[in-house]
């Protein structure tokens, strides 16, 4: 029987257990309130814009070694022919077409090799010949549509203004070499310290992944794309000091790439990814070595995409662009060949293949149809995923802003942020090797994260709204800054 | 670095956790609930998969995706309702 005596402890004791409970409800409640608000930080915080989250090498932080093959995703199917710069690659052939169209030619009037090349994709020619006219009808559009871009173009300009002196037009065999000032070569110790040395010194001049690997001669243009010591209509013969390709990339500033089309702009990775290979090429010439920069835009002699897959740095995805561990497809290349001797990386197979063979939002979001929707198909001897480079290049001069598109790079499900949500999806996929968390992804992909309809892509004046993937950063609006 | 990057925030987190713990412990004691060690796992799984949710709702929002934040929250609401029935039942069992 309960006594006078022991009523007050029985009720401190409920209020003791009353305020414990109190207590870790309301601590359920601020923790559960603390992560969604660690969750908003993570999302928002500029630290977590993928590339830029450190340079020495801190942003190369995929765990490669586990990943690595020895054979790269690439199939060789048959005899293998390499590409001819003069007509493969859009910009070298485009004027032709441009040119072909004002003076009202046709294929059988152009000489070679274009005339050939446009008889076997006539397609092509009629795709090329109509970017003049695109680009008018473009400029035709409302001054409040066209005026949204100043800053974009602005800002596209000035990240393209640095930029190293071309090469020059000696042979490979006297301009990728040092000067007669030079010592002869240095011996190096080993071949493994000297790729450890070459990877931080790239990261000290500012490159974000780096990867290096013998050069495969099927990736050099069989004929240039431009000069560069080499005459445009005799075929390059690979001289012997491009024994390694060292490629390097960095990534295009994350808000502005997300904004395409088109307040992002290629200037920006490619100024970036020129400079440090150009300190690359100056800095194992000193050590006695030859070296040859191949950096956008178009100034190459060689097809950069096979060979990053060569170097370890990711895989070739469905719109052709290589997809990355930590940048997705984010990033712009650039190569240096050369004689130095170090050792190689190797390839890597992390999902990619089995994610884009059933992803295919690239394919879905492209404006111009460019990127396939079919199954791969055998392209100079390989099997790969055709990207139609005439219809791309002609959503180029279809929109408003700097040059170019990057839809593909924006939509792409490997480009996104470097927070815990895209890493742990990530690393699923990396790791899953029945498929399943593929479909879910690329699934849950579409329906969290959807893009504009392609069409609207399009300046208004060709039928489309002047959309862009995400709205562009503050420091773009050109209506918050200057009086139109 | 920002407070919730912090190492003194998951400090807190901690502190938040081993409260709610305790908490749910003396709960279930007064509602004479039987808590045999296999229940402790379902619950903490729970309570992981709500946190986690929270969290990717917030980073959603975070990054300006609103889309997945809303689809997300949607989504979580539903299986945490469902789960969290279940997970009940489970608790109530002796």
């Amino acid at each position: 029987m309960e006594t006078e005596e022991d009523r007050p402890r029985r009720e401190l004791r409920v209020t003791r257990r009353t305020l414990i409970k109190a207590a870790g409800a309301a601590s359920a409640v601020l923790g559960l309130s603390g992560l969604g608000l660690c969750g908003y930080q993570a999302g928002k915080d500029p630290d977590s814009y993928t590339g830029c989250e450190g340079l020495q090498g801190a942003a190369q932080s995929f765990d490669r070694k586990r990943f690595a093959v020895d054979e790269p995703h690439y199939e060789k199917v048959g005899p293998t022919r390499r590409a001819d710069g003069r007509t493969e690659v859009i910009f070298s052939r485009v004027d032709v077409a441009r040119s072909a169209a004002q003076m009202g030619k046709r294929i059988e009037d152009l000489d070679e090799p274009f005339r050939g090349y446009y008889e076997q994709h006539p397609e092509d020619f009629e795709l090329d010949k109509q970017n003049s006219e695109l680009r008018r009808k473009v400029a035709e559009d409302s001054p409040e549509n066209r005026n949204r871009y100043i800053l974009a173009e602005a800002w596209a300009d000035a990240m393209g203004a640095v930029s190293p002196r071309p090469i020059g037009n000696e042979p490979p065999e006297i301009s990728d070499f040092p000067g007669q000032m030079s010592r002869s070569p240095f011996k190096m110790k080993s071949p493994a310290a000297t790729a450890k040395l070459i990877k931080k010194v790239s990261y000290e001049f500012g490159t974000v992944l780096i990867g290096i690997t013998k050069l495969n001669h099927d990736w050099v243009y069989k004929y240039p794309s431009s000069r560069r010591g080499f005459a445009m209509n005799e075929p390059i013969k690979v001289p012997k000091h491009w024994e390694y390709a060292i490629v390097v990339g960095t990534p295009m500033s994350w808000d502005p790439m997300y904004a395409n089309p088109n307040y992002g702009t290629s200037n920006d990775a490619y100024s970036k990814s020129r400079i440090v290979a150009f300190r690359l090429v100056s800095f194992i010439k000193r050590l006695g070595y030859a070296a040859r920069p191949h950096t956008p835009g178009n100034s190459y002699d060689l097809m950069v995409p096979p060979i990053m897959v060569d170097a370890g740095l990711g895989e070739q995805g469905r719109h052709s662009i290589v997809i990355t561990p930590e940048l997705g497809c984010n990033f712009r290349p650039a190569v240096v060949t050369t004689n130095l001797p170090m050792s190689t990386d190797k390839p890597i197979a992390f999902g990619v293949q089995d994610f884009c063979k059933n992803c295919k939002i690239c394919a879905e979001q492209c404006p111009s149809g460019a990127i396939s929707k079919a199954d791969k198909e055998v392209i100079r001897g390989y099997k790969r995923y055709r990207l139609h480079s005439s219809k791309c290049f002609n959503f180029w001069n279809s929109n408003h802003g700097s040059t170019g598109c990057r839809v593909c790079i924006a939509a792409c499900p490997y480009t996104r942020k470097s927070n815990w949500v895209h890493k742990t999806a990530l690393q699923v996929t990396a790791n899953d090797p029945t498929g399943i968390s593929d479909k879910l992804l690329a699934g849950m992909q579409k329906r969290f994260y959807p893009g504009p309809k392609p069409s609207d892509f399009y300046a208004a004046t060709l039928g489309g709204k002047n959309a862009s993937y995400r709205e562009p950063p503050w420091w773009l609006k050109t209506e918050d800054f200057i009086e139109l | 670095m920002g407070f919730f990057e912090s190492s003194f925030f998951w400090f807190i987190e901690g502190l938040f956790a081993c409260l709610a713990i305790i908490a749910l412990r003396t709960w279930t004691q007064d509602k004479g609930i039987r808590m045999p060690f296999w229940k402790w796992p379902v619950v903490i799984v729970w309570v992981l998969f709500l946190a986690i949710s929270i969290a990717y709702i917030g980073t959603s929002i975070g990054e300006g995706e609103m889309d997945a934040a809303f689809f997300g929250a949607i989504f979580a609401a539903v299986i945490a309702s469902i789960s969290g029935v279940v997970v009940w039942r489970l608790l109530r069992m002796r």
